[in-house]
């Protein structure tokens, strides 16, 4: 079995500290509101009904009424997450869902999803 | 000799002439209180969401790479609002409330503001024109047309209301900015609702998207 030194092994622990010191955060609740609001609002409204500003009798689409429960529990959270990050095309919905996946980090997606539960008060399609 | 030095002298008035210039448009627009919505130095200074929405206008340290010199003179003049929202503001209509310049301000601003540029437009990249490619992709393939209102099919004022207008946008925008803004956003605006394109569309893509985009102009009417 090979030996590792002391030295090395100091080397490898300080490199594992300093990847954990820059690990990705989980965004709060409080700062993915402001997520929602900033991004999400223009289209799905500021509480999440499907009636945002961009909404008009012309829109080509209805953005998802996130408070549907029935609705929401048909996706699971990776469906969510997906829809997100790579617009509506990537579930075979509208392109007017854009890809947001070079915008948001994988954390404001993750939590996201999380909003979107608490809007729903629903759990998803699981497994 | 005698007349090298003549046109070095003329050289140099012209040149402190249109600094003067310059900086009499920078002290109207200080006057006036624009500063106290658009900052006018770059680089962009928004790192958050909060750094965003603290803003009461848009920025302007790129106005003249952004804008057109005659479109921005009349606006000044004559403000039309751009958004139908109020900046930075999802509920509330455009109150359609800028300040009006009027008289030798007007000029000032303009050339001050037009004296503001940034080196990551590249002169003479797209040329105006008709882009069925560009338009797929603004209207179908990407959401541009769900945020930003453009003239459609007879003219109806078609596409949504939370992003800037872009209906007769080829007489507002730069061409070369609608590029450069598509491929680097976060040197013009590191914070916006607006989704970034890099990595969703290629050059080629955005080339079109530019092209269409700078060819949104009134049309003329048929005698």
């Amino acid at each position: 079995m090979q030996k590792i030194s002391l030295g090395k092994t100091w080397a490898i622990a300080a490199v594992v500290a300093m990847g954990a010191q820059f690990a990705a955060v989980p965004a709060t609740a409080s700062e993915t509101a402001a997520v929602f609001k900033f991004y999400c609002a223009q289209c799905h409204g500021l509480t999440g009904k499907g009636d945002g500003p961009n909404v008009t009798k012309d829109f080509p689409v209805s953005p998802r009424n996130f408070a549907n429960a029935k609705e929401m529990d048909k996706l699971s959270d990776a469906d969510l997450k997906n829809v997100i990050m790579d617009g509506g095309p990537s579930v075979s919905k509208s392109p007017m869902m854009p890809p947001w996946g070079k915008t948001l980090t994988v954390e404001q997606v993750d939590g996201l999803v999380k909003h979107l539960r608490g809007i729903c008060k629903c759990k998803g399609k699981q497994g | 000799m005698r007349h090298l030095a003549v046109a070095t002298i003329g050289a140099v008035f012209l040149i402190a002439a249109s600094g003067a210039a310059l900086a009499a448009g920078g002290d109207v627009f200080e006057a006036k209180g624009c500063g106290e919505c658009h900052y006018t130095q770059g680089p962009a200074r928004e790192k958050t969401i909060d750094d965003q929405l603290a803003k009461k206008g848009p920025e302007l340290w790129y106005a003249g790479s952004k804008f057109q010199k005659k479109w921005l003179t009349d606006w000044l003049a004559d403000p039309k609002p751009i958004r139908p929202m109020k900046f930075n503001d999802l509920m509330v209509e455009n109150p359609a409330d800028h300040p009006k310049l009027s008289g030798g301000d007007v000029a000032a601003v303009a050339g001050f503001l037009m004296g503001l540029t940034s080196d990551a437009v590249k002169a003479g990249k797209v040329k105006p024109k008709k882009n069925p490619k560009g338009r797929q992709i603004f209207i179908k393939k990407m959401p541009c047309s769900g945020c930003h209102q453009y003239a459609g099919r007879k003219g109806k004022i078609a596409g949504g209301r939370s992003g800037p207008s872009l209906v007769d946008a080829g007489l507002r925008l730069n061409p070369d900015w609608i590029l450069a803004y598509l491929q680097q956003p976060k040197v013009f605006k590191p914070v916006k609702m607006m989704p970034v394109f890099v990595g969703l569309l290629s050059d080629k893509d955005m080339l079109n998207v530019a092209r269409y985009v700078a060819n949104f102009k009134p049309k003329k009417k048929k005698r």
